[in-house]
């Protein structure tokens, strides 16, 4: 069985989110080798991933993380004198 | 990986500048790390609180930031973070050491706002089992052309992430998927099991969420001049009335 154009376009996320099988990823790893559309293809999502990753970090409040940080000294706090 | 080190590392001095906890407890601490990392009901709490700071309170941004969208508004975000970090912490030991961290946060951060901030959401997720045989059956056709391809990985390059998030934020019922598969890493079958539908639902949100977003990006980038290429506008615009079309459906 090898992979063609559309096979391999259509396990684009899944590829790129490891949810393949390893015969799955040798086929598409092979067709990617010889196919530049597929290639493309697999690039721009894989971009298009880093750029929402990128994107959707906030830096949050200085008053959360130290909130956040307080509540768990008290709960460490709480283990150590449990 | 390696992409949003940056924010971190300015999320660290600008957050951590009061004592961290390392330096209050530095004695527990070197006693701490000399115990056994085996035996994990051996870890004492003042080691298990040190690799808590170490690990999990550096994805603070990311989890803010989609606790931000999805509570859209910024003191239920807190509430969800402050939560989930808690929970986070008190269930540390059942966390494996080496296994997918990010993923196992952003699973309590969806638990918690599922259960605690949005019973809708529950129902929101389940209201419709999505076809999928759309793009199982071969809709795999690329938004664009070979050759303006790479005018589109150029034009989203010059992006502002505001309208990355803007975008993301309009994808309706395919939002909460791509984000937890992209930003989250969490594997499909975690995201069908906390949203509580099935894996080839995930399959489905995720293909027709990114394809609308990517359609979403590249007419912004095409609206605001971030594209030249003329080849990539005609592609565009067929992309576009393909999806007026079939749209409608978030």
């Amino acid at each position: 069985m090898t992979f063609d154009c559309q096979e391999t376009k259509r396990h684009v996320h899944e590829y790129l989110h490891n949810e393949l099988s390893e015969a799955e990823i040798k086929e598409v790893t092979a067709h990617l080798a010889n196919c530049d559309s597929c290639e493309t293809d697999y690039d721009l999502e894989h971009f298009v991933n880093n750029s929402i990753q990128d994107a959707c970090s906030e830096v949050p409040p200085q008053e959360l993380a130290e909130k956040v940080l307080a509540n768990i000294r008290a709960m460490q706090a709480g283990i150590d004198h449990a | 990986m390696t992409s949003y080190a940056g924010s971190l590392v300015s999320f660290k001095t600008t957050t951590l500048n009061s004592k961290p906890m390392s330096e209050l407890n530095s004695a527990q601490k070197s006693a701490a790390t000399e115990a056994t990392p085996k035996a994990k009901s051996t870890k004492s709490a003042a080691q298990k609180a040190l690799e808590f700071e170490q690990l999990a309170i550096p994805l603070m941004p990311q989890v803010y930031g989609m606790a931000l969208r999805w509570t859209k508004n910024p003191s239920d975000a807190e509430d969800l973070v402050q939560d989930t970090f808690a929970k986070a912490f008190n269930a540390w030991d059942q966390f494996e050491q080496g296994t997918n961290l990010k993923a196992w946060i952003f699973r309590i951060l969806t638990n918690t706002q599922i259960n605690s901030y949005n019973k809708k959401a529950k129902d929101q997720a389940k209201v419709s089992i999505d076809q999928f045989e759309e793009w199982q059956l071969g809709d795999v056709e690329s938004l664009t052309s070979l050759s303006s391809r790479s005018a589109e990985l150029e034009a989203l390059d010059r992006l502002p992430a505001d309208i990355i998030k803007q975008s993301l934020a309009e994808l309706g019922e395919f939002q909460q998927v791509v984000e937890l598969a992209v930003i989250a890493e969490m594997p499909y079958a975690a995201i069908a099991e906390e949203l509580g539908i099935p894996v080839g639902t995930v399959m489905s949100r995720l293909h027709r969420g990114k394809k609308k977003l990517r359609e979403k990006l590249l007419d912004y980038a095409i609206q605001e001049g971030y594209v030249s290429d003329p080849k990539l506008k005609s592609d565009s615009s067929k992309a576009t009335q393909a999806t007026e079309t079939t749209g409608g459906n978030s």
